[in-house]
């Protein structure tokens, strides 16, 4: 499976605190992730793209004082990422295509790509517990109604509506935010 | 895989093992507490230049009784402290929008309204005298001189964080260098109008900003 939000913000904090394991784990996931983030953007470039993933790594290296472990860490890893690249076009001044520059500088791609591994926690936040507990237990843990009303201590047809009035606020969120 | 992309591949995977090999602990808040240092550096500098420089004025015990004197450090503190929360959000890559900048506008709304209710109590006649005081050739200026250890400072840290907004993270540092430095200046200056700290010192704070916006892209580039 894939690693989350959840899992590289953990090796992050535990990297902060000097554990070169979890460090080089941390990299290792990073590795692919920032390639296809370059890649998205800056297709058949290879060799830039190379470039410009060591030249994160190393950013992210020198400037790991700047996470603040309360915050999201994908969202800061593709905030560095994203300022490379932008200074990286600067550099190059003229030989930029600019429907490619366009893309890459637009804030909806960007989100595109934090937003699958970043949280759905945030967006959750922002609907009723309630509402976010139902969602989480039933459509995240994929555990069936009957089961999810015992851990979250609702009823079962509690769950059911929950639920359902939830994803109707999230797709209205997702809306609003599209719009 | 084949050929180049292997290669870059072991590239990228010495890098790893280098960066990792590498790492060392990073207490909590580092990233506040480089811009704290930057500050505290930035005001000692400046506290000796005023102390030697300027002198503090004589009166002093006499003037921390009267309202003018705390009138015009704690217009200065304000816009300082609110500059240096933003500095230290913008050293942040992930800083998103600054919503909170309007909050700026409050002491500049605050010294308004003082400065109009004195203009209002006081004969039309002094109004010239009360707004350029003894000292309004020389006040934005010296905020401005004062401001550059403090601004040297904050710059000095921001450089090693990460700033994605370089000017405005250069104004940020420039707004609270030239607040922190107008407030040390209130222990010199004697001026006590509201109209006068209303122009001069907000033109010397914004100097200092317009500085910072000038200086920070193109000393902050990472």
């Amino acid at each position: 499976m894939r690693t989350g939000e959840t899992e590289l913000r953990d090796w992050m904090i535990r990297a902060l605190d000097g554990d070169g394991k979890a460090y080089a784990r941390l990299l290792d996931a990073l590795v692919p992730r920032l390639r296809a983030f370059f890649r998205r953007r800056m297709a058949g470039r290879d060799d830039d793209i190379e470039d410009l993933l060591q030249e994160t790594l190393i950013a992210l290296h020198t400037r790991r004082m700047t996470y603040d472990r309360a915050r999201s860490f994908t969202g800061w890893l593709y905030a560095i990422a994203r300022y490379k690249m932008i200074d990286h076009f600067r550099r190059q001044g003229r030989t930029v295509p600019i429907e490619g520059l366009e893309e890459s500088l637009s804030i909806a791609s960007f989100e595109d790509e934090v937003g699958a591994g970043l949280d759905t926690e945030a967006l959750l936040a922002t609907i009723p517990d309630k509402q976010a507990r139902a969602i989480r237990a039933t459509r995240i843990d994929g555990l069936s109604t009957a089961e999810a009303a015992e851990r979250e201590g609702m009823g079962e047809s509690d769950v059911k509506v929950s639920t359902h009035r939830g994803l109707k606020a999230l797709a209205a969120r997702v809306r609003e935010a599209i719009r | 895989m084949n050929g180049p992309a292997s290669t870059e591949k072991t590239t990228c995977e010495c890098l790893v093992a280098s960066l990792s090999a590498d790492l060392c602990a990073v207490p909590r808040h580092a990233a506040a507490r480089r811009i704290l240092t930057g500050l505290g550096l930035g005001l000692l500098a400046t506290g000796a230049a005023l102390g030697l420089g300027l002198g503090i004025r004589h009166d002093l015990m006499a003037a921390m009784h009267g309202g003018g004197f705390w009138m015009k450090a704690a217009y200065a503190a304000t816009l300082g402290a609110l500059g240096l929360a933003a500095t230290l959000r913008l050293a942040r890559p992930d800083c998103g929008p600054q919503r909170k900048l309007w909050l700026l506008l409050l002491p500049l709304a605050l010294l308004s309204v003082m400065a109009t209710a004195e203009l209002l109590h006081t004969p039309r006649a002094q109004w010239l005298d009360m707004w350029l005081g003894h000292s309004w050739k020389a006040c934005a200026g010296v905020v401005l001189l004062l401001s550059l250890p403090i601004l040297t400072g904050l710059l000095w840290a921001l450089k090693r964080l990460a700033p994605t907004r370089l000017a405005l993270a250069g104004a940020t540092a420039g707004l609270a260098a030239g607040a922190w430095a107008a407030c040390l200046y209130c222990l010199h200056c004697p001026e006590t109008s509201a109209v006068f700290v209303l122009t001069w010192y907000s033109l010397g704070i914004a100097l200092a900003t317009g500085l910072g916006a000038l200086l920070g892209p193109r000393l902050l580039r990472w």
